[in-house]
Order: C-alpha cells, then sequence, then structure tokens
C-alpha cells in the first residue's frame, strides 16, 4: 500500500493490517507526518507535532510486534490529543499563550491509557482557549476541512479538524457543554461524550468540574468505540471515576434495532435555532432508523431549552480555576473569554444555586424520558459550520449570547453520554451532526444505534475536499 | 428583575477582587444582565422542592 494512502485507512482496517504485519508502525506514521505537514499550515488542526517522539515510538511498536507482543486494536495506531490534556515532556497549553511554556512531567490517564494500548501520539490539537464556549482561538483559529473559510466548532477544535482531515486515525477531544459533540457535528465525524465518571479526568486542564468529560471523535463508530475502550474505566486518581465493569464496546456494536425505542426530543428537533436543512436531515435519519426496526416516537424535554443559559449560570465553575491570572493577567486572554470569564465571576451564588436545581430538574426530565426510550435524539447544532469571524463587541444584552445554536447541553447538564454522527449535508457541502443521548453507563446502546444508522448510510465515506 | 447598573458591577467586581474597567465594564454589565434576566424567567413547576443534586455520584 502506498504510504500516503494509509491515512485513509480506519482505525479498524489499519489495525488488521498492522496486526499482520502488512504494513509496519513506522510506515504508518510516516504517512500521517507527511500528510500533517502538507496540510497543517491551511488547517491550524496541531498546535504541536511530536515528530521525534513519534518516529520512536513506532520503531518500539515495531519491535513489540516482531517479539510477538501485540497489544490490541490500537497497537501501532496514530491519535492526536486535545491540547488540554497534559502529556509528559510536551507542551500543553491549553490553547493559550499564557501556557506556552507549560510542560508536564506527567501524562493524562487518557493519554497514559492511549499509550498503554499501544497508540502512538502524533501531536497536541489546537482548540478554542481554555475550552470556553466561545470559538475564539488564541493562536491561529484551527480551519474546516469542508470549507477552510468555516469555524471546526469548539472547542476541541483541532480535534474534529485533524480527524475529519485524515491528519490522525483518532483523536481525543474533550466535552463539557458540547465541545466533543459540536466539532464532531460541524467536520462530519462520530464524537462521543461518554458518562460523566466514565473517563478519567485526571491530567486534564479543568473547564468545568462537574461537566468535564474527556471522549473521542472518530470518522466511523467503530473507531470510536475502540478509542472509547481505551480510555474508559476507574482512576483512583480521579475520585469521581466509577469502579464498575467497562463492557466490550465494540463487540456491542450489532447494528440490529428490532425492538429499540428511539424518542425525538421535540423542544430540540423544532426549535427556532434549528434551520431547515438541519431539520429535515435529522428527520429523514430518524425515519432511517425507523425502516432499521425501531420504534420512533416524539418525546418532550421542557427544560431542554433553556439547557444553554442553565449551563452558562453554571460556568461559575470556570474562573475558579483562574483566579491569579484572571485578576494579573487579565489583558492577556482573548476578548471573548475575558469577558466570560469575568461575567462568571460576579455571577451571584444564589444564581447559581438556582441552576443547580434547575440542572436536578432538567436531569430528571432527561432520566424520566429514558425509562420509556432506549436513546433520545435530536440535532446536534441547529446550523452547520459558520464562516470564521472576529469575535463581536457586546453592545446590548442580545448580542450577548453567542452560543445559541448548540443544543447539546441537557445530556451535559445530566451527565449522561451522548454522541454525534454526521446524518447529512448542506447545500454548501457541510457536514450536520445527528445526536444520540442514552442512560448514564449506556454507552454501548448510543453506539450501537449508531453504528446500526452508519452502517445503512453512506455519508461517513465522504470526503472533505481538501 | 431590575437591571445592574454599571457602578452596581464595578462593585461587584471590587468585592470579589476584580477591578473591572471600561471597555470591558459595558461588555460585562450587558453580559449579567442578560445571563440573570434569561434565568430569572426559569421557573418551572417543582423547582421550589427540587434539591440541587448536579452530577451523578460513584458508589463507595
Amino acid at each position: 500500500m502506498e504510504k500516503a494512502e494509509i491515512p485513509f485507512l480506519s482505525v479498524s482496517q489499519l489495525s488488521e493490517l498492522i496486526k499482520s504485519r502488512q504494513v509496519s508502525p513506522v510506515e504508518v506514521v510516516e504517512g500521517y507526518l507527511e500528510r500533517i505537514d502538507r496540510l497543517n499550515d491551511r488547517l491550524y488542526a496541531y498546535l504541536t507535532v511530536c515528530r521525534d517522539q513519534a518516529v520512536e515510538a513506532a520503531r518500539e511498536s515495531e519491535r513489540e510486534l516482531a517479539r510477538g507482543e501485540y497489544r490490541g486494536p490500537l497497537h501501532g495506531v496514530p491519535v492526536a490529543a486535545k491540547d488540554q490534556l497534559n502529556t509528559a515532556g510536551i507542551r500543553t497549553t491549553c490553547g493559550t499563550p499564557i501556557f506556552n511554556d507549560f510542560v508536564p512531567d506527567e501524562d493524562a490517564t487518557v493519554i497514559a491509557k492511549l499509550k498503554s494500548a499501544g497508540a502512538i501520539l502524533l501531536g497536541k490539537l489546537n482548540m478554542t482557549e481554555f475550552g470556553t464556549t466561545s470559538l475564539s482561538h488564541a493562536f491561529d483559529t484551527a480551519r474546516n476541512p469542508w470549507d477552510l473559510e468555516r469555524f471546526t466548532g469548539g472547542s476541541s477544535s483541532g480535534s474534529g479538524g485533524a480527524t475529519a482531515a485524515f491528519m490522525c486515525a483518532t483523536s481525543l477531544g474533550e466535552d463539557t457543554g458540547g465541545s466533543v459533540r459540536g466539532p464532531a457535528a460541524w467536520c462530519g465525524l462520530v464524537g462521543l461524550r461518554p458518562t460523566w465518571g466514565r473517563v478519567s479526568r485526571h491530567g486534564l486542564r479543568p473547564g468545568m468540574w462537574s461537566m468535564d468529560t474527556i471522549g473521542p471523535l472518530s470518522r466511523t463508530v467503530e473507531d470510536c468505540a475502540l478509542t472509547l475502550q481505551a480510555i474508559a474505566g476507574h482512576d483512583p486518581n480521579d475520585a469521581y471515576t466509577w469502579d464498575v465493569p467497562v463492557p466490550d464496546y465494540r463487540a456491542a456494536l450489532d447494528g440490529n434495532l428490532a425492538g429499540k425505542r428511539v424518542g425525538v426530543v421535540k423542544e430540540l428537533l423544532y426549535a427556532d435555532v434549528v434551520e431547515p436543512e438541519v431539520r429535515d436531515a435529522v428527520s429523514q435519519s430518524v425515519q432511517v432508523l425507523a425502516e432499521l426496526g425501531a420504534q420512533v416516537e416524539e418525546v418532550s424535554l421542557p427544560l431542554a431549552r433553556h439547557a444553554n443559559t442553565i449551563s452558562s449560570v453554571l460556568r461559575v465553575e470556570a474562573p475558579t480555576n483562574y483566579r491569579e491570572l484572571i485578576r494579573e493577567r487579565l489583558q492577556e486572554i482573548a476578548h471573548d473569554n475575558r469577558i466570560s470569564y469575568l461575567t462568571w465571576s460576579l455571577t451571584p451564588a444564589l444564581a447559581y444555586y438556582k441552576a443547580l436545581k434547575l440542572r436536578a430538574l432538567l436531569r430528571q426530565e432527561v432520566l424520566a424520558a429514558l425509562e420509556n426510550a432506549d436513546v433520545l435524539v435530536m440535532p446536534t447544532m441547529g446550523i452547520a459550520a459558520p464562516k470564521i469571524e472576529p469575535d463581536p463587541i457586546i453592545d446590548s444584552k442580545e448580542s450577548s449570547n453567542r452560543n445559541r445554536a448548540g443544543l447539546t447541553t441537557s445530556f451535559s447538564l445530566a451527565s449522561s453520554p451522548a454522541l454525534s454522527i454526521c446524518c447529512g449535508f448542506t447545500s454548501e457541502n457541510l457536514p450536520i451532526g445527528l445526536q444520540i443521548g442514552g442512560k448514564p453507563f449506556a454507552e454501548q446502546t448510543v453506539l450501537n444505534v449508531a453504528y446500526a444508522y452508519q452502517q445503512a448510510t453512506d455519508w461517513h465515506g465522504r470526503r472533505p475536499p481538501i | 428583575m431590575k437591571e445592574l447598573t454599571k457602578d452596581e458591577v464595578r462593585g461587584l467586581g471590587h468585592a470579589v477582587g476584580l477591578e473591572i474597567q471600561d471597555p470591558e465594564l459595558t461588555e460585562v454589565t450587558y453580559s449579567l444582565n442578560a445571563l440573570l434576566e434569561d434565568l430569572d424567567h426559569i421557573n418551572p413547576p417543582g423547582l421550589d422542592k427540587v434539591e440541587p443534586l448536579p452530577i451523578l455520584l460513584p458508589p463507595r
């Protein structure tokens, strides 16, 4: 196989070729590095490329294979991670020049787990500054491979861009309010937010402690399952991870939807922010699920329409991570985040308390709906990727809310898993995301519904024009 | 709901150790008022009775 063709393989395809020694991990890594060299100046997906470390890891990976030491399906597979995750000996910026020189001593647990599974880290991926709700980048703005003039989504912007442009086989992002699912939707990928507590956050630079999760962005559901498999599980370094068995996610992908109950969240499908092309694509994908044997009915989550407001008030948690920076180095923080951090710093405790109660009610709504449905579906984002524009000055109350298109926060607030999968394209050839949410710790159900859908459609076979 | 003035927002900032000046002060005032106004409008049944369980806690 030509080296230049290797990046277009799925993880599962690549894995078989590596295992059978038809391609070597060194060839694979070199194939990806060449693609990164060719594209990163246009996409700004990577902030740091770990060239030497990746090549050396590939050589070691090859030596292990020669000794008969096969680590599993990620052996020799090149991955990349959002620059919010600590990597030993490799700078970790969290998307801000303020941390330009920060080099952690220790890998985040998820990075250590990926390496232990045999994966090879190609580099660290771009992100919006501090991973906040805005699309502001402190470094060059990550560009969408489907249209270089458009955002990839945030905050895991480089994870979306790099994975969609075949600059890594699979990647990790971090999802607080939708930061994995948003880029997945706008870049045509599969992106999973696992249950809060399923994946360790140790070594993650925090956004909001009560909502941060780490999840995969991949091109296929099977690749997403393989990536999740490597990172899931209890970690004594994160007190909030659950010490419960991790299912075999790939084995759960049987694509059988017969009798599965699918609830369509009407408040989010028919929300004003959902553009007709998005609503049509999601409605058609629901029809596909029905044709595959699922029982579909509309469900109501009345509080879902307020999820972004509830989440915004809870962002009080975010500036607590950076008190000194906000006091001492405010002008070094990008405009949008500067205003957000100040606003969240001043949000009254009573407002926070009310938002916590609303969160509890919303979670009750989600869990009640999931009593009568195996999964809930809705659009991931109300619109396709917008054009890149500088963040505007806030000159009215109305202009202060710039995250209205995201429909992801209900599941973040419910601490439940949710996934975005490509379900079509707009007339401008921009991907559209279908969101599938499930019960806490039922990632395998969410993945299997997505798998059935992906097997029945061919959206994932399209390549961006780059 | 009565809106916060810029002076009040400046005072809130001072109380938490943040000296907020224009141009940020104007933007933060709009932003904070919008957020609190949006929250003020959300009053679903049961709000007074529910306890603020925010997350899923692992079994001990």
